[in-house]
């Protein structure tokens, strides 16, 4: 849900702690999606509300700095949907004997008393608040109060007429300063709390969660009230009053409260996640596991009260298999190895153990199940009925070993042995998306014939810059002290202006098959080894040279074929590719170059197609793209954001980031 | 705010929130990482801080540590896990009545699993008794032990009774020492990805109650993102 937290850019911001579990205003974009507008509000109001946040903030003084910067906002535009909170008394939306002050926060009456209980005057603030938020909670401090004014302070639907004070009429609820009495709806009040007068700071909040109310007096929390608040119908910050001069000045959030409401969101927090935290899993439902409700049932009335200990059990095996495949799918074999191996070995130490007397329950069926990984559904999670498990242990070996083989020669660079593993093992990758696969590893293979051609010339430069500085030691290698170490610079020069475009070398129609057998030269000068070898100076030199100008051969011709292979491929994610691609001839480092062409050559975007490429077989053999693990928190985190904006208060303070990721 | 009737979410917007979720393959990577530590795969959790290159959350050898008490406590050996236990940190017995009085539970069992009748007398009459009046729980559980002998591998002896003997209650218990000395070094008592589930259960639940959810949801949140990535740009 907090990703979904929009930050008041400026101003009036909400406490710091109960901040994450409010919405707060963004100055520009629509409403809600979720929650529009009460009809009786025109759009005109609406943008009025929209201009600068300095309404409301003549505090700013005491106004705690907002805790999340706005940039937390900007990477959450995405969903879309923009929720508001109250920030101050409407213009619109109140019986016109009471006076909104500019800030907003003041309201005072300036009409005549009312008499009959017909007659009251109330005020709505300018935003429903979103249940979404968990908990909102706004302060009023009584500026002046008349003997026998019976404040009221709560919350009413839009609907609900303003001549009544909050709490008597159906869909509001209040909190009247006169008597303490507390209103649900219609007149039949009860007892709540000490009666208030001028002075005192009366605290107003609603949870969602357990859709009920609670007020604070001068910082006192007085305890929960009301049932079913807002569950049917939007509720706004309400108050109303009936005598002339009767005033009061509310804090949305915008100073510090009396209250110590961090405290509270927390500790409602604590209580919402432990009740969420004693749901028992239904590993049937995940498609983990056989459905168990009946055992599960009467297990649990046998243990009620620790359903993580019965749990325990149950919840092994499936988990094996997940982080198992997990596992195997991102290609951490030695961590899968180790991982089945001391799943096999518990297995054994507890239904292998000493003898029992009693019946023993088959408890580890389930994890020798997990080790073997044969049967199980695990490959493709909860996800698909598809095929793809994992034929045996051996099977599962054989497959991570492949894969892995192909990825890590990705890693390094080495594409030739990747496609010739792929086209052994996984042929049916390369056709995938349209041969992008195949375009995807080819133009990696010519960044890399590129980079292995700089590197090469670097090797070349780096010899005749230390011929320069000291002409006679550069030229003597450890074995060839005697060596002589004539260095004739002048020819060095000429290869610095090599000519590439010199046809003399046979690298010119390079297939992809001639140019792995050219790779493999370039690969041991490149290595670095050879110039350790009792050389004179000058053959090295133009070993190097020869050795620089084939590399850039292969790279060039390299190049050509793939331009002209792909001509007509007019994929726009082809087309832009391939030009970021070529793009990368350009330098004579491009690593260290940066930027986009640093990207485009480093060791990120080898990392990166290999993933692909680690997906795309995964894929070709039916299993999915992703993890279930990864498949479970996605799913997870976006029930929990639906769930906020269906108003489930609950769901407000369930962070799945911050509590499986960060926390 | 129509929560009554329930609301339809429609197959691009579930897909759509799926693909928006923010996580990584080094976030769930934690997320392994954590259950391999809670759950005590030392080796596994080795294996994988350094295929993965991460920096290991805890001392490897606090996981094995908490493994040798679980295996004691698997095997029966109730005394040497309660060694273990204090020679880790004294406070987690000391500060957790209930965690003790199962223990020394366990260990009246494994006197009776053993049949040494005598020594469990004994020990259930000065260990365990003054335990009982503490509180209701704990008597009843004595009760419940205490039964194992009037029955003594009776074919009559009611399933409540007999699975005491079995290796699930060494399981709970172990369980519950793990989570006791995991509490201590304020590391979850569970496994992250045991809550996550939690979550999920719940969530989806709450969820069906409210909306209508696209059927075969999963399958094509899957192919989507996949095919999102492969075309990239």
């Amino acid at each position: 849900m907090r990703d979904m937290l929009y930050t008041e850019p400026a101003p009036s911001t909400l406490t710091p702690v109960a901040r994450p579990t409010v919405y707060a205003v963004s100055s520009h974009d629509s409403r809600s999606s979720v929650s529009p507008a009460p009809p009786s509000i025109p759009y005109p109001y609406f943008r009025r509300e929209l201009s600068p946040v300095g309404d409301s903030d003549d505090e700013s003084v005491a106004t705690p700095p907002p805790p999340q910067s706005a940039i937390d906002a900007v990477t959450v535009l995405s969903t879309n949907t923009m929720l508001m909170l109250p920030t101050r008394w409407s213009e619109q939306d109140r019986m016109p004997s009471l006076s909104v002050s500019l800030d907003g926060r003041e309201l005072t009456f300036t009409g005549p008393s009312c008499m009959g209980d017909r007659e009251s005057s109330a005020a709505r603030a300018n935003h429903p608040i979103p249940p979404a938020c968990g908990i909102y909670y706004y302060e009023v401090e009584i500026l002046h109060k008349c003997p026998k004014g019976p404040i009221s302070i709560g919350f009413s639907a839009p609907d609900v007429r303003l001549s009544r004070l909050p709490g008597w009429e159906r869909n509001s609820w209040g909190y009247h300063a006169d008597d303490g009495w507390a209103f649900p709806g219609h007149k039949e009040g009860s007892v709540y709390g000490p009666t208030f007068d001028t002075g005192d700071v009366i605290g107003c909040g609603i949870d969602f969660s357990q859709n009920r109310v609670f007020y604070t007096k001068n910082g006192s929390f007085l305890g929960m009230v009301f049932e079913n608040v807002g569950k049917n119908t939007e509720v706004y910050p309400c108050i109303g009053m009936r005598q002339t001069n009767e005033s009061i000045r509310a804090n949305f959030g915008s100073a510090p409260f009396k209250f110590a409401i961090e405290e509270h969101v927390r500790a409602r927090r604590d209580a919402v996640w432990n009740d969420i935290m004693t749901t028992r899993v239904d590993w049937g439902l995940m498609g983990l596991g056989p459905r168990k409700t009946e055992k599960l049932e009467s297990e649990e009335s046998k243990n009620a009260g620790k359903p993580e200990i019965t749990e325990d059990e149950d919840s092994k095996a499936p988990l094996r298999k997940l982080v198992l495949e997990y596992l195997a799918h991102h290609g951490y074999a030695r961590t899968a190895r180790a991982f089945q191996k001391q799943c096999a070995e518990r297995s054994k130490t507890v239904s292998g153990g000493e003898p029992v007397q009693t019946k023993v329950e088959p408890v580890d069926d389930d994890a020798a199940m997990a080790v073997d990984a044969d049967d199980t559904r695990m490959a493709e999670g909860p996800s698909s009925g598809g095929p793809g498990n994992y034929e045996s242990e051996h099977g599962l070996d054989r497959d991570l070993n492949t894969r892995l083989s192909i990825t890590n020669a990705i890693i390094r660079g080495d594409i030739d042995t990747a496609m010739s593993l792929i086209r052994e093992h996984h042929p049916s990758v390369l056709e995938r998306e349209q041969g992008l696969i195949l375009f995807r590893l080819r133009c990696r293979k010519f960044v890399e014939l590129v980079l292995e051609a700089g590197e090469a010339l670097r090797k070349v430069k780096d010899l005749e810059r230390q011929a320069a500085v000291n002409p006679t030691e550069s030229a003597i290698t450890p074995e060839s002290q005697d060596g002589v170490g004539e260095v004739i610079v002048g020819e060095m020069d000429g290869v610095g202006a090599m000519d590439v475009d010199d046809p003399s070398l046979e690298a010119h129609n390079v297939s992809s098959a001639v140019s792995s057998t050219v790779h493999t030269t370039v690969g041991t000068v490149s290595s670095g080894s050879p110039p350790v070898r009792p050389m004179r100076s000058q053959d090295t030199h133009a070993a190097l040279a020869a050795a620089a100008k084939a590399a850039l051969h292969t790279a060039l011709s390299y190049g050509q074929t793939l331009e002209a292979d792909y001509k007509s491929d007019l994929r726009p994610g082809v087309r832009a590719h391939l030009r970021r691609t070529f793009g990368v001839v350009a330098y004579d480092d491009p690593i260290a170059t940066g930027g986009e062409v640093g990207e485009t050559a480093g060791q990120g975007a080898r990392d990166a197609l290999a993933a692909e490429v680690n997906q795309a077989i995964l894929e070709s053999q039916g299993r999915p793209a992703h993890p279930a693990l990864e498949t479970l928190y996605r799913q997870t985190s976006a029930c929990v954001t639906r769930l906020g904006l269906l108003g489930v208060g609950a769901a407000a303070f369930a962070d799945v980031r911050k509590e499986f990721l960060e926390g | 705010m129509p929560v009554q009737q329930k609301a339809k979410i429609y197959q691009e917007e579930w897909e759509r929130r799926l693909h928006d979720v923010q996580v990584s393959k080094e976030d769930l990577n934690q997320l392994v990482m954590d259950y391999l530590v809670i759950e005590g795969y030392k080796t596994a959790a080795e294996e994988f801080s350094k295929e993965a290159g991460m920096e290991s959350p805890v001392d490897f050898d606090s996981i094995e540590n908490r493994m040798n008490i679980r295996e004691a406590l698997q095997r029966g050996d109730v005394g040497e896990a309660i060694t273990r236990v204090n020679d880790l940190n004294p406070e987690i017995l000391d500060t957790n009545p209930s965690l003790y009085f199962h223990l020394q539970q366990q260990k009246l069992i494994e006197y009776i699993r053993q049949g040494k009748i005598a020594e469990a007398l004994q020990f259930a009459q000065e260990e365990l008794a003054p335990r009982g009046e503490e509180s209701p729980e704990f008597l009843s559980e004595l009760e419940r032990t205490m039964a194992l002998l009037a029955f003594e591998s009776s074919p009559m002896m009611p399933a409540s009774v007999s699975e005491l003997l079995s290796p699930a209650q060494r399981m709970k218990t172990a369980a519950e020492v793990n989570a006791a000395i995991l509490e201590s070094f304020s590391q979850g008592k569970e496994a992250k990805l045991v809550s996550l589930l939690r979550l999920l259960c719940w969530g989806e639940a709450m969820l069906e109650e409210r909306a209508d959810l696209p059927k075969g949801k999963q399958e094509d949140n899957n192919q989507m993102i996949a095919r999102e990535k492969l075309t990239g740009a």
